[in-house]
């Protein structure tokens, strides 16, 4: 239809240029066009006497319009506009027809006989291949979990493990940069498995995408499948920290979608070994609406374990494979140091070491002032730990995961030594806490500290905050979602048990929260309210402030058993020292591999004080599902201070332990062990809908276009406007199309029935 | 008849009143004993374990049996809230606690001393209170019991408190005697009696015992001092016939006791 009032098709105004073929300058277009309508205007001004009654109204304006138009159209087509587009040269270019053979391809969608590549493999046959011959030369190829081509769409077999598009397209340009690709035909359903994206959810790689506008090849993409699912639910991601300390409470949060199952209900679990570990009830939301849920639990014994979160199979689901997704987590069995600076005894003091020596991977290391000239320390490792007081040297004090400061006054540090505090957080990326107490916050001066970028709020400028009188513990709406301050795993409970929780013995003012800041828990006194707990990510470390020394008494006060006082304070004390990373720090994008076995395998490498070491030796041992085991030396980033990176291939399904080990002049620096699994056989049963918008994106941003399979019968003409392989730019006269006449009829018709309406002809 | 008698009465009862102004004398410090200076807020309290004695009673006053717990009370304390005012950072209110096992409130003090604890006797109910307290992480010292037989009766009410918890002898590099003071050379601290007898023990305690409950992870629960009386050391360390090494020690172990109790 487009092309009989146009006489070319939509393609080739969308990749042409329209230009005026006549000599006069542009300018005198607009100038006759201005004149014509002004003296078309004079015109009727100058008869306006003599005209009929029934025309000295708008009437006249409407004429004049319409006159105006028809002249505008006329000195347009005078000007001769033409229509100047690239295209390709006959049987001198090649269109490389790209099927994609993933399994996901195997898939016969509700109310088709045929799976989606039967139904492309009948595409081609059916003309599609036939008319791109007429033109040009076709070359075949099959994508997915690699691409390659073949001779014949009979040889097409949807037996590919995952579809990595971006990979496939990378690869077929590389093999075709000599030859005259003219365009690109992908018949695919767009579920890209491509690592570092959510399982199917991937999309084309920038990489690919701009080696594909360099050359100029449009991507015109054909879709198959249905673009929704009748019936199921798929799990679309879990995000869940990728290490942790054993026995540690874990935090996933799981984003999953359904289709004809709304409202109903299932069971969210989390499994380890088969193990149920936690799970609750949920109720599907509505069709296609991503929901987000959150699942606690505990990390376990030290290991590398694979979690499955899952939704439970609904009645008649055909595919519950995509129910499921795995996460690899690193659980170690390390213990973190973390140094107590306490200034005075204090009830406080006890009751955090005592909740801590529960935890076996903690390990709370103290000085005391217990007189104005003794320091009583408890934990040390060896006789001359602390035996100066505060440490003054890095490589001394980022041994330590994280740091308490209690009753401290700001002045018991040297300035070097704040320094040193502020760089413990931002450059080694460890965890410092500041308690309430005399001698704490505004009241120890902290207020003009060096260190005051650490504290999370911004400080009374008064002295005088601290009060030895009640303040009741509250839990904000942040808090109730935080691991630091779940007492359980069902937020209703959760809520009572803070409820339950005695006042505290004092309470200090602590100011209010930094942007950035999170207030966990506020607390009252009756009259106003207050932040209690609040946390604040800080360089590569993290920091807190408890504005009381008074929940000893949860301790005290509360049943024999309950341990709310204790579980608290060794979620904060893991908050505060669990994350802060070693001298060498290793990682994958994607600890779960997906029926693919590509690593990029980063390091991060410090020395002793945390500085870049960017001569240091990086070699990755990695040990295979079946005990074997190799080694990978890692190069230096070009540009990023201790950053190191290698490629590598896990070409077996199992799990890989890697141990990342950074040596300078044969000294040891640090490792650090990061585990994955590769899994096979999945991947193709996750977003098993057409993936349509991945599919037009590609198409719009290569210049080509998505089409329906219905829609084929034009592509073989359209696709010969493009700009790659051998092409010729081409000037098609536009002067005669066939529009251009039917609104010259349409104008001066319509100017006629008009006056025939009004009895002024 | 009549009139000699009324006038015995009123010279007992003169007598009586000098007792007590005499007592009360020697027991001012130099602290206001205001009210509001006794409900002074300070993070340490100390706290006296008051609790019912065998013969019964368990009210303020003196006399052997009548209120056993309140030995040397109110002097020793203060006494040696001086001395950890002066000596420590501790932030100590000046004033002693009683505390009782008939309330929740002991749960406030996580530090309590009692004495003459040959004596004390509890309720299931109050075994129960002081069982769940030291659980919780408070600390309990007990001192002022001299020989086999006072022995034998506090582990009556201690067993009641702890059934299954064994008494063990602390060694000299146990924590307890270090977390201060460096205390391997202790001594046999005498009461007040040594000043006239120059005997250091009572009964048949000849040996001090320092001994101690400790809870799952090793940490002391409760800190005994059997054949010894630090209470009066404190409480008579000001008399120059008392001898300042026995005093000098007893405060030591005073303090150090205190600090284990907030640190452990």
């Amino acid at each position: 239809m487009f092309e009989f009032f146009f006489k070319y098709p939509y393609t080739a105004f969308a990749r042409g240029r329209l230009i005026l073929l006549s000599s006069w300058p542009r300018w005198m277009l607009v100038i006759a066009i201005v004149l014509g309508a002004v003296g078309l205007a004079g015109l009727i001004w100058f008869r306006w006497s003599a005209a009929a009654p029934k025309l000295k109204s708008w009437r006249s304006a409407v004429i004049w319009v319409l006159q105006a138009a028809m002249l505008t159209l006329l000195l347009l087509l005078l000007c001769q506009p033409a229509l100047n587009v690239a295209e390709l040269r006959s049987q001198q270019n090649i269109i490389a027809i790209l099927v994609d053979d993933s399994h996901s391809m195997a898939q016969s969608d509700a109310g088709n006989q045929q799976t989606r590549e039967q139904a492309a493999v009948a595409a081609l046959k059916n003309g599609v291949q036939d008319g791109l011959k007429q033109r040009f030369q076709t070359r075949l190829y099959h994508i997915g979990a690699s691409m390659g081509e073949v001779d014949s769409p009979d040889k097409l077999q949807a037996a590919g493990r995952s579809t990595h598009l971006s990979d496939g397209l990378r690869q077929f340009l590389t093999q075709t940069q000599d030859l005259p690709i003219g365009a690109i035909v992908l018949m695919s359903d767009g579920a890209e498995n491509a690592s570092g994206g959510d399982e199917g959810g991937g999309g084309v790689d920038i990489a690919a995408l701009d080696a594909l506008r360099n050359r100029h090849i449009p991507v015109h993409t054909i879709g198959f499948g249905s673009e929704t699912a009748e019936h199921d639910v798929e799990m679309e991601g879990v995000s869940v920290a990728p290490r942790a300390l054993a026995s540690s409470r874990m935090v996933a949060t799981v984003r999953f979608h359904q289709h004809g199952f709304s409202g109903q209900k299932a069971m969210l679990t989390v499994r380890e070994s088969g193990k149920a570990l936690a799970g609750h009830e949920i109720i599907l939301p509505a069709n296609r609406e991503t929901r987000t849920d959150t699942l606690y639990f505990d990390a376990g014994a030290a290991g590398a374990k694979s979690f499955e979160f899952s939704i439970s199979p609904m009645p008649g689901e055909p595919n519950v494979i995509n129910n499921s997704l795995s996460r690899m987590v690193n659980v170690s069995g390390d213990k973190r140091r973390i140094l107590f600076v306490e200034g005075e005894p204090r009830w406080e003091f006890k009751f955090i070491r005592r909740a801590s020596d529960d935890d076996p991977q903690l390990q709370m290391v103290s000085m005391l002032r217990t007189t104005e000239n003794k320091i009583y320390r408890q934990g040390i490792s060896d006789p001359s730990e602390l035996a100066e007081g505060f440490p003054t040297r890095a490589e001394d004090l980022f041994g330590y995961s994280g740091i308490i400061i209690g009753s401290v006054e700001n002045g018991y540090f040297t300035p070097s030594q704040q320094e040193l505090l502020r760089e413990f957080v931002d450059r080694r990326g460890g965890g410092v806490l500041f308690l309430g107490g005399r001698f704490s916050l505004a009241d120890g001066g902290w207020t003009s500290s060096g260190a005051s970028d650490l504290i999370p709020t911004f400080l009374p400028k008064t002295k005088e905050t601290f009060h030895r009188d009640p303040a009741y513990p509250l839990l904000t709406q942040v808090g109730a979602e935080s691991p630091v301050t779940r007492l359980a795993d069902d937020a209703t409970v959760n809520a009572a048990r803070w409820k339950k929780l005695p006042y505290t013995a004092d309470y200090q003012d602590a100011g209010s929260p930094k942007p950035g800041a999170t207030v966990l828990l506020e607390m009252t006194d009756t009259h106003r309210k207050m932040p209690m707990l609040v946390t604040e990510p800080y360089g590569r470390g993290r920091t807190a402030l408890m504005a009381t020394a008074g929940t000893w008494r949860w301790q005290m006060s509360m049943p024999v058993g309950d341990g709310s006082h204790d579980q608290f304070w060794r979620q904060l004390l893991r908050y505060i020292a669990a994350e802060s990373p070693g001298p060498v720090t290793a990682s994958v994008p994607a600890q779960t591999l997906m029926d693919e076995g590509h690593v990029v395998l980063s390091a991060t490498v410090r020395d002793k004080q945390y500085q870049p070491a960017s001569d240091a030796d990086v070699m990755a041992r990695i040990v295979g599902p079946d005990g074997t085991s190799s080694m990978v030396q890692l190069a230096a980033v070009p540009g990023e201070a201790g950053s190191f990176r290698t490629e590598w291939t896990a070409d077996k399904p199992g799990s890989y332990a890697v141990e990342v080990t950074g040596s300078r002049a044969g000294e040891v620096l640090g490792s650090d062990i990061v585990t994955l699994e590769r899994k096979d056989g999945i991947a193709e049963n996750f977003h098993t809908e057409q993936n349509r918008e991945l599919l037009e994106r590609l198409a719009n941003s290569t210049g080509g276009r998505y089409w329906r399979p219905s829609e084929l019968n034009t592509l073989p003409r359209d696709i010969s406007y493009s700009e790659a392989g051998i092409s010729v730019r081409d000037t098609k006269p536009l002067w005669d199309m066939p529009i251009n006449y039917l609104l010259l009829l349409g104008l001066v018709s319509t100017q006629w029935l008009l006056r025939r309406k009004w009895g002024v002809v | 008849m009549k009139l000699l008698a009324a006038t015995a009465v009123a010279a007992l009862a003169l007598a009586c009143c000098s007792v007590v102004r005499a007592y009360q004398r020697t027991a001012y410090f130099g602290f206001d004993d205001s009210e509001q200076h006794q409900a002074q807020k300070a993070e340490f309290v100390w706290s006296r374990l008051a609790y019912t004695s065998r013969s019964g009673g368990n009210g303020y006053g003196w006399g052997w049996g009548r209120a056993a717990w309140s030995r040397d009370y109110p002097k020793a304390d203060r006494q040696l809230l001086v001395a950890m005012k002066r000596l420590t950072r501790i932030e100590g209110r000046p004033y002693e606690q009683v505390v009782d096992l008939d309330s929740d409130a002991i749960f406030e003090y996580p530090w309590i001393y009692a004495v003459q604890v040959q004596a004390w006797t509890f309720s299931d109910a109050e075994a129960k209170r002081l069982r769940d307290y030291l659980n919780k992480g408070g600390f309990l010292m007990v001192d002022d019991f001299h020989g086999t037989q006072d022995w034998e009766d506090f582990m009556e009410g201690m067993r009641q408190v702890l059934p299954d918890r064994p008494v063990e002898d602390l060694q000299s590099g146990d924590e307890i005697f270090h977390v201060l003071y460096d205390m391997d050379d202790r001594i046999q601290v005498p009461g007040e009696h040594y000043i006239r007898t120059h005997r250091t023990y009572e009964k048949d305690g000849f040996t001090p015992k320092w001994r101690a409950i400790r809870d799952d992870k090793g940490r002391i629960m409760v800190a005994i001092c059997h054949n010894m009386h630090l209470g009066d050391a404190w409480e008579w360390a000001d008399d120059p016939e008392y001898p300042e090494k026995f005093a000098a020690q007893a405060f030591r172990v005073g303090l150090n006791y205190i600090v284990y109790g907030m640190t452990h």
